[in-house]
C-alpha cells in the first residue's frame, strides 16, 4: 500500500494496463447503471400511450409528478389512463444507442447531395488543427527558445504574450471574418491565437529550465552564441519541447469548436450544432467521441514516436 | 520600331485580351449570399437544386451559415447579401453594415412564439413572473407586443436573458414560466416540456416580424439586373411550394437542407408559421403605410422599438433602407 502512493515507484506492467483498461472502464459502467438500471436513476417517464391526456404524445418526456397528477386526473374523471415506461433525460442517451449512432453517422449519406459525408466534415476539422498548429509553431517554437536563452528577447516578448494570452480568443471572430474572410482562414486564426502565447510562454519556460552546466561548459569550450543555440540549447531541450509541444495539440483541438463557428458552418461542429439543434443528442455523443479518439490517437502515435526519437530521456 | 507594325499591333491586342478578360471574370465573381435555417430562408434551396438561378443567368453562390454568423459575415463586407430579419438588418446597418431590402421574403404567422409552462393560461398570467428571450432579437419584439396588447406594463414581468438555443432546456429547467422563441428552436421547447404551450405568436400579429432578402448597396449598384433576376427566381419558389402539386417534393428539399433529423412531414408545421410572399405580394406590402400590412410600417414599428430598448441610439432612416423597385422588375 505504502508503494501505491510512492510516485517514484514503477508498477509492473500487466498492472499498468489492467488500471489504465480500468479507468475507461469505470465510467462506462456508470454510464450503463445509470441507463439500464430504472431505480438509480431515471427521473422521467416516456410516454407510450397517450391516454386521454390532451397534451401528452407517444414519445414525449415528462416528469414523473406530472405523469402521477395526470394519471389521477385521469381516473377521476373516468378517461383512458396514460401509459409510459421510466426513462432519463433526452439528453442522456444509453450507451448502445450512441454506439449505434457513432456507426450510422459514417454510413448514413449526407441529407444534402453537396454536403460532406461524416468522414469529410472529421478529415475537414484535422486539417485546420493542423494548419493552426503548424502555423502556431512555426511561430512560438524559435521565439519561445529564443526568449528562453536571451534575457533581451524575453524581456521584448513576453509581457506583451502574457497580457495578450489573457484575451479570448472567441472574442476575435467577427474580426478575423472581417479580415480573412468567410472560409477557413478565420478559423485557422482563432485556434492560432487560442494556441501560440501559451506556446510562446510555455516553451520559453522550458527552455529556462535546461541545465546551466551544459551552457557554460559549451562556452568554456568556445562555443559561438549560434552553435550555442544549435548544438547545445536545442538538442537539450528538445525531448521536453516534444512533450510540450504534444500538450499545446490538444490546446489547438479546444480551440476548434468555437473556431467552426464563425463563418460558413463546416466541418465536425457543423454536424453537432445541427444534431443538438434537433435534440439528436446520441449523435452528438457520438461526434463527442470522435473528437476524443481522434486526439487521443494521435497522442498515442506521437508517444510512440516520441519514444523512437529520443531514446536517451529517461524523465518520462 | 513604329506602332504600326504587325507585332505592335498583335502584342497590344494580346494584352488588352488578358486585361479585359481578367476585368470580367473579377467582375464575374459570383455573388454571395448568406442564409440559415429559417424556413422561409431554406425555401432557396429548391432554387439552388433545380437549377432555377443558373437558368435566370445569375451566377450566384448561397453559403450556408449559423444565422448569426451570416450577419457577422454581411456586416464586414464578406457577403454580397444576407437574409435577414427587417429588425436585424436595420441593427446591423446602425453599425454601418447597410443593406438595403430588396425583397420580402415572407412574414412570420405562427413560428415566433411565447412559450408558457404548464398552468400559465395565458399573456396576463405572466405579471410578476420570470419570461427568457434573446433580449434584442425578434421574439423579445414580439413579447413586448403581446404584452401591450393584453395591457400589462413591460416592467410587470422580470426578463431573463438567454441565447435562443438554450431556451428549451431553461423551460424545462422551471426556473422561468415563459420563453419567446423561434421555429425549429420553439417546436424542440414544446416537446421537451411538457404541457408547455404557446401562448401568443406571430399569427396573432401577422406582419410584425418581416423576412427579407438585404443586399449591401454596393452590389446592388453593380449588379443590378441580376438581383431583379433573382426576385422573378423567388417567385417561382414559393409558386412551387404553395402548388400541392409540387409542394411535397418542396418540403423534401427544405426537409434535408435543414441538416437530416426532420421529416418533410413535420417540416410541413414550420412552412406553415410562415407566410411566403410572391412577387405580386411583394409589391403590396413595400408601399408606404403605417402598419404591419407594409414593411415599411412593420420597419418604422421595429425602428422605434430597437430605439427604446437601447439596441441603438438614433432612428434610423427606414426609407432608405428598402427599394421597393426591384420587384417591379424596375
Amino acid at each position: 500500500m505504502a508503494r501505491a502512493f510512492n510516485p517514484h515507484y514503477r508498477l509492473p506492467q500487466k498492472l499498468r494496463w489492467l488500471l489504465g483498461a480500468a479507468s475507461f472502464l469505470l465510467p462506462v459502467l456508470l454510464w450503463c447503471a445509470v441507463s439500464y438500471l430504472p431505480f438509480v436513476w431515471h427521473p422521467q417517464i416516456k410516454i407510450t400511450d397517450p391516454g386521454g391526456v390532451s397534451y401528452f404524445e407517444a414519445d414525449m418526456r415528462t416528469d414523473r409528478a406530472t405523469f402521477e397528477l395526470e394519471k389521477s386526473n385521469m381516473t377521476a374523471q373516468h378517461l383512458a389512463m396514460p401509459q409510459g415506461i421510466a426513462a432519463n433525460p433526452v439528453y442522456l442517451p444509453a450507451p448502445h444507442e450512441v454506439v449505434r449512432a457513432f456507426y450510422t453517422a459514417f454510413t448514413t449519406p449526407p441529407a444534402q447531395a453537396d454536403d460532406p459525408w461524416l468522414h469529410q466534415s472529421l478529415w475537414h476539422s484535422v486539417k485546420l488543427v493542423f494548419y493552426a498548429f503548424f502555423i502556431s509553431s512555426i511561430i512560438g517554437v524559435p521565439l519561445g527558445i529564443l526568449s528562453g536563452t536571451s534575457p533581451v528577447i524575453s524581456r521584448l516578448t513576453e509581457p506583451f504574450v502574457e497580457f495578450f494570452r489573457y484575451l479570448p480568443a472567441p472574442a476575435f471572430g467577427a474580426l478575423m471574418v472581417a479580415i480573412l474572410g468567410i472560409y477557413d482562414g478565420p478559423k485557422i486564426a482563432i485556434i492560432v491565437i487560442g494556441t501560440l502565447f501559451q506556446q510562446i510562454l510555455i516553451i520559453a519556460n522550458t527552455t529556462r529550465k535546461l541545465d546551466v552546466g551544459l551552457m557554460e561548459a559549451a562556452l568554456t569550450l568556445g562555443a559561438s552564441r549560434r552553435r550555442l543555440l544549435t548544438r547545445v540549447v536545442v538538442p537539450g531541450i528538445l525531448p521536453d519541447l516534444y512533450r510540450d509541444q504534444r500538450i499545446l495539440l490538444g490546446w489547438a483541438w479546444t480551440y476548434l469548436i468555437v473556431a467552426e463557428l464563425i463563418g460558413t458552418s463546416s466541418g465536425i461542429t457543423w454536424f453537432i450544432t445541427q444534431q443538438a439543434r434537433y435534440q439528436h443528442f446520441d449523435n452528438v455523443y457520438a461526434a463527442i467521441i470522435m473528437i476524443g479518439l481522434i486526439g487521443l490517437g494521435i497522442d498515442l502515435l506521437l508517444a510512440w514516436l516520441g519514444h523512437r526519437l529520443f531514446p536517451w530521456d529517461k524523465s518520462r | 520600331m513604329s506602332l504600326l507594325s504587325p507585332k505592335f499591333t498583335r502584342r497590344t491586342f494580346l494584352i488588352s485580351a488578358i486585361l479585359c478578360s481578367t476585368i470580367s471574370t473579377a467582375y464575374a465573381a459570383p455573388l454571395k449570399i448568406g442564409y440559415s435555417d429559417w424556413p422561409g430562408w431554406v425555401a432557396w434551396q429548391i432554387a439552388i437544386d433545380k437549377g432555377w438561378i443558373k437558368q435566370a443567368g445569375v451566377d450566384a453562390s448561397f453559403q450556408w451559415f449559423d444565422y448569426s454568423a451570416s450577419l457577422e459575415a454581411f456586416a464586414a463586407g464578406k457577403l454580397d447579401a444576407v437574409l435577414a430579419t427587417n429588425g436585424d438588418t436595420l441593427v446591423t446597418g446602425s453599425a454601418g453594415g447597410r443593406g438595403t431590402m430588396i425583397l420580402a421574403t415572407d412574414y412570420s404567422s405562427g413560428n415566433d412564439m411565447i412559450i408558457g409552462k404548464a398552468g400559465i393560461k395565458s399573456l396576463k398570467d405572466l405579471v410578476g413572473q420570470s419570461v427568457a428571450v434573446e433580449t434584442g432579437l425578434v421574439d423579445h419584439l414580439l413579447l413586448i407586443n403581446g404584452l401591450k396588447k393584453a395591457g400589462i406594463a413591460e416592467n410587470a414581468i422580470k426578463l431573463v436573458n438567454a441565447k435562443t438555443n438554450e431556451l428549451p432546456q431553461i423551460l424545462a429547467s422551471g426556473s422561468v414560466s415563459a420563453i419567446g422563441a423561434w421555429q425549429p428552436v420553439a417546436g424542440q421547447a414544446l416537446k421537451a416540456t411538457a404541457g408547455a404551450h404557446p401562448l401568443y405568436t406571430s399569427a396573432d400579429e401577422p406582419g410584425l416580424i418581416y423576412d427579407v432578402l438585404a443586399v449591401s448597396p454596393n452590389s446592388l449598384n453593380k449588379n443590378r439586373a441580376d438581383w431583379i433576376k433573382l426576385t422573378q427566381v423567388w417567385d417561382k419558389v414559393v409558386t412551387y411550394i404553395n402548388d400541392p402539386k409540387t409542394q411535397s417534393d418542396a418540403l423534401k428539399i427544405m426537409a434535408q437542407r435543414s441538416g437530416g433529423g426532420i421529416t418533410p412531414e413535420s417540416y410541413k408545421k414550420l412552412l406553415y408559421g410562415t407566410h411566403l410572399l410572391n412577387l405580386a405580394d411583394n409589391q403590396a406590402v413595400m408601399v408606404k403605410a403605417k402598419g404591419f400590412k407594409s414593411l415599411y410600417g412593420s420597419t418604422y414599428f421595429v425602428d422605434k422599438f430597437n430605439v427604446n430598448q437601447g439596441i441603438y441610439r438614433t432612428a434610423q432612416n427606414v426609407d432608405s433602407y428598402i427599394d421597393p423597385k426591384l420587384v417591379q422588375g424596375k
